[in-house]
């Protein structure tokens, strides 16, 4: 499944309204917000119709996932998104992962759960909130919010810089933390990342990771960074991302799939955005002196001229 | 005093508001502590046992109430022994949880990082028995279970 979708829901008393644009999109937040009201109206919509006095207005079928025969009718579908409740435990399965890898469908998670199996973007986990009401003043008007969208506490001249990433994006940021005094650390994954900044002292560290799959992590690394105020949160989408956005590599087309990247990969060929922008730009760079590999760094990246373009796309962090 | 399992729970209740909808007791409803929780979180106000009256929604039945309410009140009134996981509860009724625990020993089931805010608190971790009293000491150690 590819492309953005935008989706109504509306009674005589509420209208939602929001867009999707990822494969996995995750509603936590405060009680009584209008989360279960929500299903119940995608539900009665499915189940009646225009019966049932709910418009659901989106350009793909929305349906509820829920109940024992969930895996059936992952295996029959496709071109759809599923919304899911939060008494639906099977979303924390390692079976609920695998089916929604390669799956052609968009899924709308109600959890406040962390579902380390699955990886979904720190963009991506919204609460609902109430923007007042809809113009004859008797609809509430229901609209999605970004959860952490202000989690970066930046600007930051980081001590140290702890990578989720083991390979190319560690050797990269390594390589420049080496030449101005900033030690830099791999988690080795970004499960490690917790426990390490856990353990870190007074100094002012930067965690790097990619912001594309880094949503499960998302709580606690929030929680731990508020609780210690001495870490700081950067999530791009990847590093390669970071690559193709810096300017680096030319080509128009790259601008173009950068703006929307949702238009051009599919749910089925990438589980999360990181990988599209990796395979992006092992393409785009095969035949050049850039030839990028995401296991070992070509040391092109770190010559100064292509190490500043990459830098300069950094916003908020100071190198020197 | 307040005790946390963190993490998944075989013996606790997994969806607080279906168990809630089949067992609540109507007096529960009109009890001050209700009516307040209510009337904090749910925006709404209790009418009767059987009426509330919902800002967005109109009048509805008790069973219509939010999923987070429906659960602080059966960790105040229910008395099956039941621990209710609390991560249908958002962070808008981590404040209620403290109170409730303020006056019975209550044992609860967390699956996320509930912000518990910023003041000081007690919290028996169960799963490393130990108390932890700001959100600093409880995110250090949760943070390793959810």
């Amino acid at each position: 499944m590819k492309g953005k979708y935008k989706i109504t829901v509306k009674n005589n008393r509420l209208q939602y309204e929001f867009e999707i644009k990822r494969n996995i999109t995750v509603i936590r937040g405060d009680s009584a917000t209008g989360k279960t009201t929500l299903i119940n109206m995608l539900r009665q919509a499915e189940n009646l119709g225009s019966s049932s006095g709910i418009d659901v207005i989106c350009s793909a079928p929305c349906r509820i996932l829920e109940g024992a025969s969930w895996q059936l009718i992952l295996e029959n579908s496709s071109g759809t998104i599923f919304f899911t409740d939060e008494e639906n435990a099977f979303i924390n399965t390692k079976e609920f992962a695998e089916a929604v890898r390669n799956s052609d469908n968009y899924y709308v998670l109600i959890t406040r759960e962390s579902l380390y199996n699955l990886p979904y973007s720190v963009e991506e986990i919204y609460g609902l909130h109430c923007s007042g009401k809809y113009h004859d003043t008797k609809r509430a008007y229901q609209q999605m919010y970004q959860i952490y969208s202000g989690y970066h506490e930046l600007p930051v001249m980081p001590e140290k810089i702890v990578t989720e990433d083991t390979n190319s994006g560690f050797e990269f940021f390594k390589a420049v933390g080496e030449e101005n005094g900033i030690s830099c650390e791999s988690a080795g994954g970004k499960s490690n990342i917790f426990r390490l900044i856990e353990q870190t002292g007074k100094e002012s560290v930067c965690v790097i990771a990619d912001g594309a799959a880094i949503g499960p992590e998302m709580d606690r690394l929030y929680q731990c960074a508020l609780s210690k105020g001495n870490i700081y949160l950067y999530f791009p989408e990847s590093f390669e991302w970071l690559i193709l956005s810096s300017g680096l590599i030319q080509g128009k087309e790259i601008r173009t799939i950068l703006a929307h990247p949702e238009n051009f990969l599919d749910s089925r060929e990438y589980f999360s955005w990181e990988r599209f922008f990796t395979a992006l730009l092992v393409e785009y760079t095969k035949d050049s002196h850039l030839r990028y590999s995401k296991a070992k760094l070509n040391q092109a990246y770190l010559h100064e001229r292509n190490r500043k373009f990459i830098l300069e796309s950094i916003q908020g962090i100071t190198f020197q | 005093m307040l005790n946390v399992y963190l993490g998944e729970m075989e013996q606790a209740v997994y969806h607080p508001p279906t168990y809630f909808d089949n067992r609540y007791e109507d007096e529960w409803i009109t009890e001050e502590l209700s009516v307040e929780m209510i009337r904090d979180v749910d925006h709404s106000e209790v009418i009767s046992p059987h009426l509330i009256e919902s800002p967005v929604l109109g009048p509805i039945s008790v069973r219509e109430i939010s999923g987070g309410v429906k659960t602080l009140i059966l960790m105040a009134f229910d008395s099956s022994g039941r621990i209710f996981n609390a991560s249908v509860c958002g962070d808008n009724c981590a404040k209620w949880i403290l109170k409730i625990a303020e006056e019975k020993e209550l044992t609860i089931n967390l699956r996320h990082l509930m912000n518990f805010g910023s003041g000081d608190f007690e919290i028996r971790i169960l799963n490393t028995d130990e108390v932890v009293h700001n959100m600093g000491e409880f995110v250090s150690i949760a943070g390793n279970y959810v």
